[in-house]
């Protein structure tokens, strides 16, 4: 067979476009870049990174910062605290999410309707507003901190900070914690045994109860033979000065509620489609084996939708993450408030916003593969 | 229905506990009804709608908005007669949406423009609106003598709108779009960054599903990177950066750099909406192409992307929403859209520590629902019609 | 692995920016932007000329200003703009266009303030800037002739029992961010706690002021001031709030223009400084159109004829201004008191007394040099 001329053979036609293709992405990132150097050359701004070794010159709300500490740490407190805005909400706004899309379909009027409305109304509305209303409507509308309300003497609340009781340690805590893991293990082991003692004989497992009471048996025995290093800590008010307690500034609060709520009306709408997503089938043949509906509900039905339901609600936690540079807004030192801080001191924007993309891109990433592993699990053999 | 409210105890526990909350939430709204003042959205409502729009001008923007309900109207009316003609021509039956079914799809949008327009303190901008529904209807009714090649073109009808809509605001001493703003920017961003997106994000599409591994390779890192970064960043990016990218003294406008930066972000969304259309087209349809002689090329223009592209509407209503709601970001640049100017406006001297924030935030709320409400609630009723997802 | 891929990539794009150029090119850059001014200048006058010429051309000056600080730039419903550093926009262009009322106002934030200077996008930023060494380093920024000598200052609630910024310990304190009073803050401040709270506009700040969630208000005296004027008498009046005496920094506030343009430069610091020379010279908006006096000096100023040996000539200190801008500018907008006067003098909502805004002939910081 003889092979056609090469410039109508596919195979050179296919090499040759790949390398047209890279040659012009690569070409416009050469210019463009070269511009940006001559730009920031021309303006007498720096070129590379040295800058985030400079001293930032501002405090940071509720941290250790100290203005001399260089930008590059500046930012790391701005990535704890979305971590922190992270951390707290995903779990909050999976529950709230899960449990307002299963009250849409119950069959209760009332209750369904009442979830709708919720559904409804927020998912439509921007978060940014949302935010703004949480913060002048719920958070401003608490006591200011010169009066703040200290309600059952546990709690300190303020529209500027909102601390309550925590657990502190003291010596011997390093003891204590090996003992709480031990107990841990014991307990899985406990129940484990019980579980398989009870499909020899038939008996019930009490397997809960079993693991349960030995647990708190040993975390008791432990905790008194090290002393009780462990105490509840109540937040104290000194002047204007919080010790002990844990909680944070008003503004995260505001920024956490808000796009909970957010997130969570579009992960109710996920759920709500997974479970009708579920074969009919499958609620009939629980029906005929006579499970009631919270069993029916929790043992065939929600284990199905959610392996439907998770491809779509990582896509709502990733939603989550990068909403939270809404925060700008009302003023909690997120990672892209501290970014426009140093930009608005004079630090180079490209480099600034490039390093800003890149924590975002960090977040999503993680996510995505944290809970892509649980998805990886959760799918049906051979799919 | 109702039967269940008290069905058992559970139940009974459930409704008295729900009720009890409902009354509870609608006696507050009441409460508050009641007791606000809407002074400060009387004083300040051509603030909201158009921002800081030359007064002299309003002429030009009020042109614009009946260029626009002409073209609209324009464009529905040959879409109505494109489908009746492919059906007659297919010899399958043609159901027209009678008059109140389109009343019944689209009233809380007319409800907004009354429960607007009873905040203005003159007749004019009602008499001006009523002109708007008439210059509408005339063009609907005017559609019907439209020519049968131009029907089958009805993007033309789009583009001519578009180049008007713009001559009309700017041609001959106009208002430049660096003085767009309030909901009327809201708007125009909205319209303007998905229209741009489109394409892009089409190729970005197609790009990904390439054989050519360094075009795959190329589309997958654009659409990943974009999607992965919250779209403030993408605007801060547009606002201070990309002007270090253009050498020399020549610059864009903000508002052409931040169009810019929106339409990077929007079309990597899009690309994937698209891609799932793609992915929704039965391989046997690429098969068939094929066996009948279609170049890959023909293949995707008459076969798959026809396909693919009905399946994602509804999709691509979704991200105009989403694209609706992030519109609100554009704060951070100082542009000052609808949400900025409520905010600002209860920092003027006179509604300054008034709490007047839990009046206008709930205002400018309603815009953007009844918006996405609407619009959600179109994406849906296509959904049905199209059987998408139904096998 | 794709997304593991991707996240190499990203970290290869930020690694490969970060080692690209060695430690001299920080040296370098500082010393370049000397070397390049020069060729941007004459580049600059050879290729598109001076922005004197493009404005010109254009028909418009671009404003850079504030859009809500009552007193220097301030916007009311309908859009119009009003103010210290606007009537300062509008004297630029009556001097060089001729007529006060050619500018397109543009309203910037103030992070975003240099880099719209910078692009291109406005001509001229007269937006209660301070003047600093490092915005005049770094930001590619030439500041002018000062308008305005104002401080630092913090506002509280007069209830509070604060009298100074030493019994603020562990208190909290509103700011802008992006601007030199964060620094200025946390630099007075020192090793002392207290939790700022940084906010990107005035708005939000307000608000969370009013709410109490800060105890302490900090910017410049003029704009607390003017803040502090518009209180509302709901929430106590002007009297609920007190402004301290101590002023924690030096904030001159003039108009900015962009590096690498020296005629532009001179341009508006002359317009500046002719407002300054108008009010020594006691010329006021109602009688410089009249004047007909013999003082040489005053006739030179205003570009009137003036009687030599051979004739008459007309002054031209070869700005690239027409020769009677100095006029233009006084009779459409005003001297420098008057321009003070009708936006923060003593009958306004802000009250503010010259002080060290005074002629230096009345114990002030204002002095022209010559027109000579």
């Amino acid at each position: 067979m003889k092979r056609p001329p090469f410039w109508r053979n596919i195979r050179v036609i296919r090499v040759a476009l790949q390398i047209l293709a890279v040659a012009v992405v690569v070409g416009a990132f050469l210019y463009l870049g070269n511009n940006l150097r001559n730009e920031l050359v021309e303006k007498g701004l720096p070129t590379d990174f040295s800058f985030l070794s400079q001293p930032t010159g501002v405090t940071i709300a509720d941290s250790d910062f100290d203005p001399g500490s260089p930008v590059w740490r500046a930012l790391l407190v701005g990535i704890k605290n979305t971590f922190l805005l992270v951390i707290v909400g995903i779990p909050f706004l999976t529950i709230l999410g899960t449990l307002i899309g299963v009250a849409r379909l119950s069959t209760n009027w009332l209750v369904a309707k009442a979830a709708m409305v919720y559904v409804e109304t927020l998912r439509n509305i921007p978060p940014l507003l949302i935010i703004l209303f949480v913060f002048n409507a719920v958070i401003l509308q608490l006591p200011p901190p010169r009066d703040p309300a200290t309600p059952l003497d546990w709690f300190v609340i303020s529209n500027l900070k909102i601390m309550g009781p925590w657990l502190a340690s003291s010596n011997g805590v390093g003891a204590f914690l090996i003992i709480f893991l031990v107990a841990v293990v014991v307990a899985v082991v406990v129940g484990i045994w019980r579980t398989r003692y009870s499909e020899q004989t038939g008996a019930h497992s009490h397997r809960v109860v079993w693991s349960l009471g030995v647990f708190a048996v040993i975390v008791l025995l432990g905790y008194f033979l090290t002393g009780r290093p462990v105490s509840i800590s109540i937040p104290v008010l000194d002047g204007r000065v919080i010790t002990g307690g844990f909680g944070g500034l008003g503004a995260y609060f505001a920024v956490l509620i808000a796009l909970v709520m957010y997130t969570a009306s579009h992960v109710a709408e996920i759920v709500r489609g997974s479970i009708q997503a579920v074969p009919k089938g499958q609620t009939e043949a629980a029906n005929a084996i006579a499970l009631s509906g919270f069993q029916r509900l929790r043992y065939v039905i929600l284990p199905q939708a959610f392996r439907i339901a998770l491809p779509p609600i990582i896509n709502q936690y990733l939603n989550f993450a990068k909403n939270t540079s809404l925060a700008i807004a009302i003023g909690f030192a997120e990672i892209t408030l501290v970014t426009f801080q140093a930009i608005g001191n004079g630090y180079p924007a490209p480099q600034l916003i490039l390093l800003l993309m890149g924590a975002y891109l960090l977040f999503s990433l993680t996510i995505s593969l944290l809970v892509n592993i649980l998805n990886r699990r959760l799918q049906l053999v051979g799919n | 229905m109702k039967k269940n409210l008290f069905s058992n105890w559970y139940n009974s526990v459930l409704t008295v506990v729900f009720g009890a909350l409902i009354l509870w939430v609608l006696y507050a709204l009441v409460k508050y009804l009641i007791g606000i003042d809407t002074e400060i959205i009387r004083v300040n409502l051509r603030l909201y709608m158009a921002g800081r729009f030359p007064s002299e001008q309003l002429e030009r923007l009020w042109g614009a908005i009946y260029v626009a309900t002409a073209t609209v109207a324009f464009f529905a009316r040959a879409t109505v007669r494109n489908a009746q003609t492919k059906a007659t021509e297919a010899g399958l039956d043609f159901e027209r949406s009678s008059w109140t079914d389109v009343v019944q799809r689209f009233w809380p949008i007319g409800a907004l423009i009354l429960f607007t327009l009873s905040f203005t303190e003159t007749i004019t901008p009602t008499l001006l609106t009523l002109v708007a529904a008439a210059i509408g209807l005339a063009a609907y009714w005017l559609g019907g003598m439209m020519p049968m090649w131009l029907i089958r073109r009805s993007w033309i009808i789009l583009v001519v709108g578009l180049v008007g809509f713009y001559a009309v605001l700017v041609a001959f001493g106009g208002v430049g779009w660096d003085l767009w703003q309030g909901f009327f920017v809201n708007i125009v961003i909205t319209v303007a960054g998905i229209s741009l997106a489109f394409p892009l994000g089409l190729m970005l599409a197609l790009g990904r599903r390439s054989t050519l591994p360094a075009v795959r390779v190329l589309s997958v890192t654009y659409i990943e990177f974009l999607r992965g970064v919250p779209m403030i960043t993408l605007l801060l990016m547009g606002a201070f950066a990309l002007g270090f990218l253009i050498p020399g003294d020549f610059q864009f406008s903000l508002f052409l750099r931040l169009l810019i930066a929106i339409t990077l972000f929007q079309s990597a969304y899009i690309a994937e909406v698209v891609r799932g259309g793609l992915q929704s087209v039965p391989k046997g349809q690429v098969e068939a192409a094929q066996s009948v002689g279609l170049s890959p090329w023909k293949t995707m223009r008459l076969v798959v992307l026809p396909q693919a592209l009905r399946n994602v509407i509804p999709a691509m209503v979704g991200q105009f929403i989403s694209l609706f709601k992030d519109t609100t970001l554009v704060f951070i640049v100082g542009l000052l859209d609808l949400l900025r100017a409520v905010q600002i406006s209860t920092a003027q001297p006179e509604f300054f520590a008034q709490g007047l924030e839990a009046v206008v935030l709930p205002f400018a709320a309603l815009y953007f629902w009844v918006g996405s409400y609407v619009m959600s609630r179109e994406s849906r009723r296509l959904e049905k019609k199209l059987g998408v997802g139904v096998r | 692995m794709k997304r593991l891929a991707i996240l190499v990539l990203a970290l290869g794009l930020v690694l490969a920016a970060c080692d690209s150029s060695s430690d001299d090119t920080t040296t370098t850059a500082a010393a370049d932007s000397g070397g390049s001014e020069e060729t941007t200048t004459t580049a600059a006058a050879a290729a598109s000329g001076s922005l004197l010429a493009t404005v010109q051309d254009r028909g418009t000056l671009n404003c850079g200003v504030n859009d809500a600080v009552p007193g220097f730039g301030f916007t009311d419903a309908d859009g119009n703009f009003s103010g210290f550093d606007v009537d300062y926009c509008k004297a630029v262009a009556a001097a060089v266009l001729g007529d006060a009322e050619a500018v397109t106002y543009r309203p910037l934030t103030a992070q975003q303030r240099f880099t719209a200077l910078q692009s291109g996008e406005i001509d001229v930023l007269i937006r209660n800037t301070t003047f600093t060494s490092s915005r005049d380093g770094r930001e590619g920024a030439t500041f002018l002739t000062t308008t305005f000598y104002d401080g630092q200052g913090m506002m509280v609630y007069a209830d509070s029992g604060i009298t100074s910024i030493d019994d603020m310990a562990n208190l909290s304190v509103c700011v802008l961010s992006g601007t030199t009073t964060e620094l200025n803050l946390a630099a007075r401040f020192g090793d002392t706690p207290y939790t700022p709270l940084t906010f990107d506009a005035n708005d939000q700040l307000q608000a969370a002021f009013v709410a109490g969630q800060c105890d302490g208000w900090t910017s410049d005296k003029s704009q607390l001031a003017g803040v502090r004027s518009n209180f509302p008498e709901g929430e106590g009046g002007p009297e609920a709030l007190v402004i301290l005496d101590e002023t924690f920094s030096k904030e001159p506030l003039g108009p900015v223009v962009a590096d690498g343009d020296t005629q532009w430069a001179q341009v508006v610091n002359w317009v500046v400084l002719a407002t300054i020379t108008g009010e020594e010279w006691g010329l006021t908006s109602a009688n410089v159109a009249d004047y007909d006096g013999d003082d040489a000096g005053i006739r030179r100023f205003l570009g009137l004829e003036i009687e030599t040996d051979d004739g008459t000539t007309t002054f031209d200190p070869g700005l690239g201004l027409p020769t009677d801008f100095a006029t233009q500018v006084i009779s459409q907008v005003g001297n420098y008191g008057e321009i003070f006067d009708r936006n923060v003098g003593p009958d306004t909502a802000l009250g503010l007394t010259r002080g060290v805004n005074a002629l230096w002939t009345d114990g002030g910081l204002l002095y022209s040099p010559p027109y000579r």
